[in-house]
């Protein structure tokens, strides 16, 4: 209880000081609008010229895209410390004032950071979901409202194991993360479209690798009446658990790199 | 057994170079930060720990603060070994580092330490009673809700003491604490520091290049160098040791008199001024002053002890550091 109250008060410290400068706020907050309007435009583009991508309409394609948005910049928002912050805190030394506290280093550093202005690009997500919810003709139920509940939260913590990755290289001082941004960033961008569109080697690694498929797009193409590589419908509640799996093995990785941290000279 | 035992402490860094012309990888070079360090450390001690930039100290207090592990050796603090049990540890000890905040950058510093009351989860009547004791004697009262960021370096410095000492802490390390300070600062700190070790019993370790600060606080004081202790003991005994030059100012009434001076001892005339500098191991004080009054009437003279830094460097010259 105690840990939970601390996270909420964490934030709104993070709130209070990105509030300080609102007027820089606010503008950033557009930027973000625009950038993630201009994501969303390719899509329209696509769909505008095809009509349909092998079984896909373009209420399908906006649906995943509105699944990838919401996941991606949801972590964003409540993870910064992790998915954009960590590596310069190790570069700082900020990491060492973090371990002088009696608490994990994990849960601080979750703490440490968050993204308030993505909060436009989750508008523009789900502005997608609803837009290509409408166009495909989904009837909802409870259970795909549960489907989809549970498909966003697990892509979140997939997105922030995929993170953590790159955290892990951080700790030992490697600055070459640009591998890593493959699965993450690349990870959003390929991922904003169903997986069976792509070539075998792509399928293989959002699949198994990063298993993006299986945490939002099996679900949601269930939801949409269409599955996925035409797995049976149980799937669409069981593979999304990949994502806390994904998690959970890189919180342990994680905690066994910062063993090996080594702080920087003062 | 004391508070603090340290035993055979080593620590390495591996520092890669740039890669050279012609070659695959890049050559590794590994630096021994601590080669071997022991020491002990009773309850209530106000410790100095000295020594040139690199020669361990930082090294030293990182990992006796838990944050890095050990390559070889042992220490307990309390009966606890800081890398083990991180979390549990880090409760009974309290740091601050000079040159790095721990507080929130953008938030009024009351902000802070009440996030800081629930990541050691205080109870909220030992919290407000310790943030009064604290902020009287930091004078940190009207300062509460200015955020950190428009604090001098002075008052930052202090709101950094503050939190660091609101969860009580049994040990206190202080990373060069000094650095960057006013003399104002620097004597209030330096107070504080006295008032909690002698009202609470906190052990404190303090590194620092400033002499005057161990000279005002610490009763004892470590010298490392090369990543090796050199010296353990109290500081007057250390400085006699080096205590080797002294200065003279001598003016006369009349311009120029006679004054034939031994060898060794440097002097330099600027009309019926005097200034030299002798070693009293080699030149009984008496001895001079005798010659210096048989020379003239004198008008004014004063005698100073070498500059406390300048001792240091010729420590540290002496050491080979």
């Amino acid at each position: 209880m105690n840990t939970i109250k601390l996270y909420v008060r964490s934030m709104g410290m993070l709130m209070k000081s990105h509030m300080q400068y609102t007027s820089s706020f606010i503008l950033q907050m557009l930027t973000q609008l625009v950038m993630e309007g201009g994501e969303m435009l390719a899509v329209i583009l696509v769909v505008d010229r095809f009509e349909k991508v092998n079984q896909w309409t373009g209420g399908d394609l906006y649906f995943f895209f509105g699944m990838m948005s919401v996941s991606f910049y949801t972590t964003e928002i409540f993870a910064r410390g992790i998915t954009g912050d960590f590596p310069s805190m190790v570069r700082t030394g900020r990491l060492d004032t973090l371990m002088l506290r009696p608490r994990t280093i994990f849960f601080q550093v979750l703490c440490s950071g968050t993204d308030p202005r993505r909060i436009t690009c989750i508008a523009v997500g789900v502005a997608s979901l609803i837009i290509g919810s409408r166009m495909s003709g989904v009837e909802w139920s409870v259970l795909k409202a549960l489907a989809l509940t549970e498909a966003v939260l697990m892509s979140c913590m997939l997105i922030l194991g995929l993170f953590l990755i790159e955290a892990i290289f951080s700790i030992h001082s490697v600055k070459s993360v640009e591998l890593v941004n493959a699965i993450t960033y690349g990870g959003r961008s390929a991922c904003q479209y169903p997986t069976d569109i792509y070539p075998r080697p792509l399928k293989i690694l959002f699949t198994v690798v990063a298993p993006f498929a299986l945490t939002m797009q099996v679900p949601a193409a269930w939801i949409l009446g269409k599955p996925l590589y035409g797995w049976p419908a149980w799937t669409a509640f069981v593979t999304p658990l990949s994502g806390a799996a994904v998690l959970a093995l890189m919180i342990v990785l994680f905690n066994r790199g910062m063993k090996y941290y080594r702080s920087t000279g003062s | 057994m004391s508070y603090i035992e340290v035993n055979g402490l080593k620590k390495s860094f591996t520092v890669k170079k740039k890669r050279e012309k012609g070659k695959l990888f890049r050559e590794k070079q590994i630096v021994e930060a601590l080669k071997g360090i022991s020491f002990s450390v009773d309850r209530g001690e106000l410790v100095g720990y000295i020594g040139p930039n690199g020669a361990g100290k930082s090294t030293t207090v990182k990992i006796l603060s838990g944050i890095l592990t050990p390559d070889g050796g042992e220490a307990t603090v309390g009966g606890r070994v800081p890398w083990q049990e991180r979390r549990e540890y880090v409760r009974h000890i309290g740091v601050v580092f000079g040159q790095r905040s721990q507080l929130w950058w953008d938030v009024p510093i009351i902000d802070s330490f009440s996030l800081l009351k629930d990541i050691y989860r205080l109870s909220e009547a030992d919290y407000s009673s310790r943030l009064k004791e604290l902020s009287e004697a930091l004078q940190l009262e009207e300062l509460m809700r200015t955020p950190l960021r428009l604090l001098s370096l002075g008052q930052r410095m202090r709101a950094e003491l503050c939190g660091s000492l609101l969860h009580r802490p049994e040990l206190l390390f202080l990373d060069e604490p000094t650095i960057g300070l006013d003399a104002v600062s620097k004597l209030a700190l330096r107070d504080f520091l006295k008032w909690e070790n002698s009202e609470h019993g906190t052990t404190v370790m303090l590194t620092t290049h400033d002499m005057e600060d161990i000279a005002a606080l610490c009763s004892r004081v470590m010298v490392l160098g090369h990543g090796r202790k050199l010296y353990d003991g109290k500081l007057p005994e250390l400085l006699e040791k080096y205590d080797t030059v002294r200065t003279v100012n001598v003016k006369y009434d009349a311009a120029h008199p006679e004054l034939v001076l031994p060898e060794g001892v440097s002097a330099e005339w600027n009309d019926s001024e005097l200034s030299l500098s002798y070693s009293p191991s080699k030149l009984p004080t008496a001895q001079l002053l005798a010659l210096l009054q048989d020379a003239g009437r004198i008008s004014e003279m004063t005698l100073q002890p070498e500059n406390i830094d300048h001792l240091i460097a010729a420590m540290y010259k002496e050491m080979d550091l």
